[in-house]
């Protein structure tokens, strides 16, 4: 029997990016909240200092700060037909473990996404004509527009000391920006980053074909930064170890860095590591949650964790995960298209080749997470569709983040795989090459969602989430598409060889890293009948709920799934005080 | 290990590659922090040579790290297959000494008795089932007993083949075997040797030649300093501003994780 706890007002599972977000603007108010976290808080462990950060075996390849495959993972298969088998060792996506969770191990690239991204639907159907969305592409408005998020999205930038280049102030287009960045009312609120060599290269080529490139928005810090909360960063050290690390220099805005520790001194916070949370306690008749079960893993015993309101703050697969435990919401049918929870699973469309010149020295260790050079023409709905096939797009960018030696090595196509020329042509292009990559979208199919595995366990004795989930026609062609704009820009830098883009093929594959950005599987929107949960993130089926994370999201865009959700979690922050005060359907 | 003068399989060896290093002008190799024991080795031994170039070649090799001899995962036979495959995969030229001396066979060892091996982060609950190759890896084996029984069927796969056990190959009739088995033209009854090979023994390999030499391997920096990364402890912010475009003078002189400890 779990023991039953003293009652708290509101209670995050999962103490991860959004979580920390949200629990700012609640404790500033004096809200009492308590938030639940598996793993450990690491900092001054060997994942934050110096010289045992730099192990890119221990991190990138062993994965040790990523999710414990044997205690949890997914099982996958590509159409209802199939029996979908546990995927042993993920490497398709990374999510977190620990205080901060994935977004302490992110490479810190920062997006807007684009004005017409949370009313995709109506901007699609007003510019093609509503015959033009295949039945099978279930996009939908998020209910919520930019104009509303636009303030958060300023207070977020500020709080994570986001560098980089306005690209459209108030409306006007700005030189050296993005000119398809949504509107903003201000600057950045540091310079961005310098550029890297490759995307001298990059800038050079595609200005040649008539595009704008600039400066990704990163949230690795140019210089020593305050932010409004007193909170500091270093400055960024360009050391490459970025994505799949924690920044021993904290000069990568994380949550680890940024916002637990000053939550941690907050009078009516409390963090509560290594517990792993098993169930919401759900009272259909009530229409409410009442708290929540977990395992204290340091002690292995159980708990019951009453409270007010329960947010769902973890990773997109377990939210999902945990509203299908707790039967709350219809989960997902494809076959009568009834149903919400589990629906519009997306993850990432990419593609990119690898440009190669001998007489340049691209030295791609001199890289951050978010050093990049981007160009946003073949993005989201920046270029005219009409007659494509497909909806959807990505940025193309010089991807440069590191030249960590075991994973991010290239070589000419056709060398052997092993022997004196083989490593003579790694001496040769080591420092000599970088990847010009599509970042794409991934628009919802019908037939693309999750559900509970019906075999399946993990260690804790529950289902896995099972994938249903392969990449579809929509997203092929794009691919394709997106590819040949790649190459275009590749044979425009003049390299000595520019090996051709392989667009996005299926079946969908578990041993690829494509991004961490799988979205979907608790959607928001306005409709009870096509989302899980309200504009303001509330439970249509248990008004004390809320849900927030990349499973909010009803499509994912080109864009990365960071800075919306920034300002989602924000925004979430004052709508739980309004709901604390006065509970109600908001 | 290599150094034994029974083990006939042990062809390539530091001094051949230094020979050729000093001979085109890689004098580099002579900078860094050296550590280690290499004057215990067989080679290191012997008389120098009076003549100046192979002269400074001993002196160099004498400072070179040695890998930690002894295996705590391979029996003999295995040692003996991997110690030849990993040589021939990294042949002692102009950038590095042969695999074993380079570390590579240790590495691997290392990283199969240990938590790698054993099966940590691998989630391994039946029921199994075998899947498309896009659902990964979907065997009962830790990944030091699948690595023992491709081994084990690439061994006789190999008498089979070519009469003899894979450590009793040449060295080009083992390069054609590797190869031969990475592009799936070897088959075993039970093994997916392809899949072995391409999915588990590979990786190992690429890791062994570019990991932190503090796992066993990569000695002396070598890989490190072939291909001209400066590994630790990377702060560059100064730098990528200064070496935006040109070579990087660190590169030249890589610090590892032993650096900084």
């Amino acid at each position: 029997m779990a023991t039953r706890l003293k009652h708290r007002t509101v209670v995050f599972v999962g103490g991860g990016f959004t979580a920390a977000l949200a629990a700012r603007q609640l404790t500033a108010k004096g809200v009492d909240v308590v938030v639940l976290e598996r793993g450990i808080d690491r900092t001054h462990t060997a994942a934050t200092s110096l010289p045992s950060q730099r192990d890119e075996l221990r991190w990138d390849v062993h994965g040790d700060l990523f999710q414990d495959w044997s205690v949890q993972t997914y099982t996958l298969r590509h159409n209802d037909g199939e029996t979908a088998l546990p995927i042993r060792r993920l490497q398709a996506f990374k999510p977190g473990e620990g205080m901060g969770g994935a977004a302490n191990h992110w490479n810190g690239q920062t997006w807007r996404w684009s004005e017409s991204d949370p009313v995709l639907r109506t901007h699609l159907e007003n510019r093609y004509g509503k015959k033009a969305i295949p039945a099978e592409m279930a996009i939908q408005d998020w209910g919520v527009s930019y104009a509303e998020m636009e303030s958060y999205h300023d207070q977020f930038e500020k709080l994570f000391g986001i560098a980089g280049t306005a690209g459209n102030l108030r409306g006007k287009v700005q030189e050296g920006g993005n000119p398809f960045e949504a509107p903003r009312q201000n600057e950045f609120p540091q310079k961005p980053l310098p550029i890297t060599e490759a995307g001298v290269i990059f800038s050079e080529a595609t200005k040649k074909l008539g595009y704008k490139p600039f400066p990704m928005p990163a949230a690795n810090s140019p210089e020593a930064y305050t932010n409004p909360d007193g909170m500091q960063l270093g400055q960024c050290q360009f050391c490459g170890h970025c994505e799949r690390f924690i920044c021993e220099a904290n000069a990568k805005a994380s949550p680890e860095v940024l916002l637990y520790p000053m939550l941690r001194k907050r009078k009516g916070f409390e963090l509560r590591l290594q517990t792993h949370v098993l169930d919401i306690l759900y009272d259909r008749k009530a229409k409410r949650v009442t708290g929540v079960r977990y395992l204290d893993l340091v002690t292995g015993e159980e708990y019951e964790q009453p409270a007010d309101v329960v947010v769902l703050s973890s990773f997109t697969m377990s939210n999902t995960k945990f509203l299908l435990m707790a039967g709350i919401g219809t989960p997902y049918n494809p076959k009568t298209d009834h149903g919400v929870v589990g629906k519009n699973f997306c993850h990432q469309t990419m593609s990119g080749t690898r440009v190669f010149f001998k007489d340049r020295w691209i030295n791609p260790f001199l890289a951050s997470g978010a050093s990049q050079t981007v160009i946003d023409e073949f993005n989201g709905d920046n270029f005219d569709h009409s007659g494509l096939g497909f909806f959807g797009g990505g940025y193309v960018y010089a991807n440069v983040t590191n030249g960590r030696p075991i994973t991010s090595r290239a070589v000419p196509p056709g060398t052997p795989k092993w022997g004196s020329t083989w490593k003579k042509a790694n001496a040769d292009w080591y420092a000599h090459n970088f990847t010009i990559s599509a970042h794409g979208s991934w628009y919802p199919h019908r037939e693309n969602y999750v559900d509970l595995d019906p075999t399946y366990v993990d260690a804790y004795g529950q289902p896995l989430l099972r994938m249903t989930f392969d990449i579809r026609e929509n997203e092929r062609k794009m691919s394709v598409y997106l590819s040949k704009k790649i190459d275009e820009i590749a044979k425009a830098t003049g390299a000595d060889m520019a090996p051709p883009t392989a667009p996005r093929k299926g079946p969908y594959d578990s041993r690829v890293y494509q991004t961490t950005h799988v979205t979907g599987g608790t959607i928001m929107g306005s409709d009870p009948r096509t989302s899980v949960v309200s504009p303001h993130l509330q439970h249509w089926d248990a008004e004390n709920l809320f849900v927030v994370g990349a499973s909010l999201y009803p499509f994912n865009a080109g864009y990365n799934p960071t800075g919306p959700l920034g300002a989602l979690a924000l925004r979430l922050g004052d709508d739980l005080n309004d709901y604390v005060a006065r509970p109600r359907h908001l | 290990m290599t150094n034994d003068p029974s083990d006939k399989t042990f062809r390539p060896n530091r001094r051949g590659f230094l020979g050729v290093a000093a001979a085109t002008g890689a004098a580099s190799l002579a900078s860094g922090v050296l550590i280690g024991t290499a004057a215990t080795t067989a080679e290191a031994s012997e008389p120098a040579p009076s003549q100046s170039a192979d002269a400074s070649a001993s002196t160099i090799a004498a400072k070179l790290p040695s890998p930690v001899p002894g295996y705590l995962s391979f029996g003999p036979d295995e040692a003996g297959f991997v110690e030849l495959m990993v040589n021939v995969m990294c042949p002692a030229d102009a950038l590095t000494p042969g695999g074993v001396d380079c570390g590579l066979a240790a590495y691997i060892d290392r990283q199969l008795a240990g938590a790698f091996g054993k099966g940590a982060r691998l989630y391994m609950r039946g029921p199994w089932r075998e899947g498309k190759p896009e659902l990964g890896y979907q065997l009962p084996l830790t990944p030091e007993q699948f690595f023992k029984a491709g081994l084990a069927a690439a061994d006789a796969a190999c008498r089979k083949r070519n009469g003899k056990a894979f450590s009793e190959l040449d060295e080009s009739g083992a390069d054609r075997f590797l190869h031969e088995i990475a592009d799936g033209k070897v088959t075993d009854e039970r093994v997916q040797l392809a899949s072995w090979f391409n999915e588990l023994v590979y990786p190992l390999f690429e890791q062994a030649c570019f990991a932190d030499p503090v796992y066993g391997s990569n000695v002396g920096k070598v890989f490190w300093k072939a291909i001209g990364y400066p590994g630790l402890p990377a702060i560059h912010s100064q730098d990528m501003v200064d070496f935006r475009g040109k070579l990087f003078p660190g590169a030249a002189d890589p610090k590892s994780i032993a650096d900084f400890a």
